[in-house]
């Protein structure tokens, strides 16, 4: 043990006690930062070397202290489960917001809805049944089916807009898999290149894990980690992100809500050769646009918008035949009503629904003369079993009932999201108390560390400037 | 497990516990400001349902008031032409029986009389073609008048196959609102205004004695009277069913009030007491979030 150790012993400890505070430092600094998982300095003493010679005198002291790594204090654990909770909740926030829009454009219970058109259409029809040959009467009831056939087509093409509206966040939701997926693989490569050289990746880990849970909300992502620091990102199974090389998804499927359907259904698919591999996906916001965007299967279980579309087609079918059924009657005297409706086969039902008869005598009330027999049993129709309110009633209902289910399994798996988040944050939040409890501690250590020094230079100002001088 | 709690989550907490608040008290605000418990299916599906059937009911209650009223008033025109018709048949039995009086009444007189018969034809046959917005009350559901001359006979003949004109007041029930005209004036050779103008005639032959005529008016008379029974009948049917509608229109009001609309009162205490509760985390909020051991160090 030389005469100057303790100044080195000294040394380490201002030179670990100031990087320790440095590290409190960068992580006050960071306190407020997204993502941003606490460091600690991890300290350990540094033993004595083994001195093994003959002249080797007592027992010998430690030589002081190092910093043996920056520990990242995060929890893979948490991480992971902040991500399946994430994945799960994004799935179903989707779906309960599809959901809600569909229900905004259906109106009802109200007065503005169709069931308000359809009841004030049949008793147009008693009006008509009372006054069979008042044009006044004739010219409300045509006006009475316009107002039925546009209510009708309004329903329809709001809920294709809100699924064309869809298609497209498809679009945009892929592209920024495939962005955030190409940041991760980036960040790997960085990763690894300064974890090789034995650096301090802490922060671009942070960055990392920021993405892959945006991953894990936007496609279900899932990650493996690696001991040489990268990890690579699964959906569904298969890697969009393995080491340091980026996979890319793409859409494919039609583009309108009419076409989207058999071969043409809205799907992703791995982008890469041979084309047509479809991406299975493991939950995430993507997963919940594509079930919203899936076709009809006329089981009424499909995608909501296309099952919403299907029912306002039935509805403008059911409505059109039912009226014209009894309209066209043959009468008394052999002669037959037109048609009230008419559906070109092209199209949509509920879009090229239109009003046949444009003038007030097209109208056939009754068996001829002054009878309203026809216009009377037409006006029943409403009260019918079968009947098109009850067909809209019932689809009012469902949506309504599959709504509030969408939006309570929402509401449960956001909690369970907001614990996962909780619980990380726990474990990774920097708390500004104990920050300065360990600045104190930190700064307190440095103290006596250069208090060590000075007194071990008062010592040897003793031994060299004052020993040996006496007499002089 | 002991969670570890920093200034970053206790944050996170409270901001959380203040959206959720704040969530309600919207919530709340939206149901007190619409006055509606259900804005859309989803918020309770079943009572949903519910309205939607009131309200189809509410709208059928209201066309079925108005088919009410419209038929009340056919049944008034037709009670009130059947009145005045039996009225001109008393007149017309009036002067037959003055025709009778072959001793006082000179031929002269009976030659007036006969000009006021055929005068009450031609009222009664007015009668008989009364309408109410155009339309023949007894004429069915024939176009046009109920009775007309005919040309070749001369007779009054009234409309033939037609239909009963029917007002609908309830899902099941529909209202005969007009009379036969045939059952009450009678039709052709045996119509009312035939005998009217036979009766003329006779008052016209001096070898006649018109009193075998009475009997034959005391029956038209009492047909008609019968018919204006019946008339009366189904007013008063139409004027109850008006009166139920009417009942059942303030029922299905309250009712659907019951299913759609908030309790004011409740609401307002609830978003009292939700203001209360959020004011309350905004003071926590503000407490938590101020102290840190920066504050108490040198």
């Amino acid at each position: 043990m030389s005469t100057f150790s303790g100044l080195s012993t000294a040394l380490t400890a201002l030179t670990a006690q100031r990087q320790a505070l440095e590290v409190a430092g960068q992580n006050i600094a960071n306190a407020n930062t997204v993502g941003y998982t606490r460091q600690r300095a991890e300290l350990q003493s540094v033993g004595s070397g083994q001195s093994a010679t003959m002249f080797s005198q007592g027992s010998s002291v430690g030589n002081g202290v190092q910093v043996s790594g920056i520990s990242r204090l995060g929890d893979l654990f948490l991480d992971a489960r902040v991500r399946t909770t994430t994945s799960s909740a994004a799935f179903l926030a989707t779906r309960a917001e599809a959901y809600g829009r569909l229900e905004s454009t259906i109106a009802e219970p109200g007065t503005n809805g169709i069931a308000k058109q359809l009841d004030d259409f049949w008793a147009t029809w008693q009006d008509v049944s009372n006054n069979p040959t008042s044009a006044a009467a004739g010219q409300v009831l045509i006006e009475g089916a316009h107002s039925v056939q546009r209510a009708i087509s309004t329903g329809y093409s709001a809920v294709s807009t809100q699924w064309e509206q869809t298609r497209g966040k498809a679009d945009a939701l892929v592209s920024e898999i495939n962005t955030t997926a190409a940041s991760v693989a980036e960040l790997n490569e960085k990763i690894r290149s300064i974890s090789v050289s034995g650096g301090n990746a802490n922060e671009l880990i942070d960055q990392r894990n920021v993405l892959t849970t945006s991953l894990a909300s936007l496609a279900g992502a899932t990650v493996r980690e690696h001991p040489d620091g990268t990890s690579d990102v699964s959906i569904g199974g298969n890697p969009i992100v393995s080491g340091i090389r980026a996979q890319k998804l793409t859409v494919v499927g039609g583009t309108t809500m009419v076409g989207a359907t058999g071969a043409d259904t809205v799907r992703v698919e791995w982008d890469r050769v041979p084309a047509g591999t479809t991406a299975a996906l493991g939950g995430g916001e993507l997963a919940g646009v594509l079930s919203v965007l899936a076709p009809a299967d006329g089981q009424g279980t499909g995608g909501l918008l296309a099952e919403a579309a299907a029912s306002y087609n039935a509805l403008a079918t059911k409505v059109a035949t039912s009226v014209n059924s009894i309209h066209e009657t043959v009468r008394a005297d052999g002669s037959t009503g037109g048609p009230i409706f008419s559906i070109s086969p092209a199209g949509p039902p509920a879009l090229v629904l239109t009003v046949a008869v444009t003038d007030p005598s097209q109208i056939n009330p009754g068996q001829g003369g002054e009878d309203g027999s026809i216009a009377d049993q037409i006006s029943q129709i409403g009260n019918a079993p079968g009947s098109p309110d009850e067909a809209w009633s019932s689809f009012v209902v469902a949506t309504g009932v599959k709504a509030k289910a969408a939006t309570q399994s929402a509401v449960v798996a956001e909690t369970a999201r907001a614990t996962a988040d909780n619980l990380q944050l726990a474990q990774t939040s920097v708390d500004l108390d104990e920050e300065s409890v360990n600045m104190l501690a930190f700064q307190r250590s440095y103290q006596g560390a250069a208090r060590v020094m000075t007194a071990i230079d008062e010592m040897l100002d003793q031994l060299i400037n004052r020993t040996g001088v006496v007499g002089r | 497990m002991i969670t570890r709690v920093t200034h970053q989550s206790a944050q996170r907490t409270s901001l959380a516990n203040l959206q959720d608040n704040l969530a309600k008290m919207a919530a709340l605000q939206a149901q007190a400001s619409s006055g509606k418990l259900i804005n859309k299916a989803s918020d309770d599906p079943a009572k949903a349902a519910e309205a939607m059937a009131l309200r189809k009911e509410q709208r059928a209650a209201e066309q079925y008031a108005r088919n009410a009223q419209d038929g009340v008033s056919w049944l008034t025109t037709v009670d009130t032409a059947i009145q005045s018709s039996v009225d001109f048949m008393q007149r017309a039995r009036d002067l037959t029986v003055q025709g009778a009086n072959t001793g006082a009444v000179g031929l002269a007189a009976r030659e007036a009389l006969a000009v006021e018969v055929e005068g009450i034809r031609d009222a009664l046959l007015g009668q008989a073609n009364a309408t109410y917005i155009g339309r023949s009350v007894f004429a069915g559901t024939a176009n046009g008048s109920a009775f007309t001359k005919d040309a070749v006979t001369g007779e009054y003949v009234a409309a033939t196959s037609h239909g009963t004109v029917e007002r609908r007041v309830g899902e099941n029930t529909t209202v005969r609102v007009d009379a036969d005209g045939a059952q009450v004036f009678g039709d052709g050779a045996t119509s009312a205004f035939a005998l009217l103008t036979s009766i003329a005639a006779d008052l016209r032959d001096p070898g006649v004695n018109v009193s075998s005529r009475i009997t034959e008016i005391d029956t038209r008379i009492s047909s008609m009277l019968s018919q204006a029974s019946s008339i009366g009948a189904r007013t008063n049917q139409l004027t109850a069913a008006q009166e139920a509608l009417s009942t059942q229109t303030m029922t299905l009001k309250s009712d659907l009030s019951g299913v759609e609309d908030i309790d004011l009162a409740q609401t307002i205490i609830e978003l009292q007491m939700q203001e209360v509760g959020y004011k309350a985390a905004l003071g926590a909020t503000a407490r938590v979030l101020q102290p840190s051991l920066l504050d108490y160090l040198r």
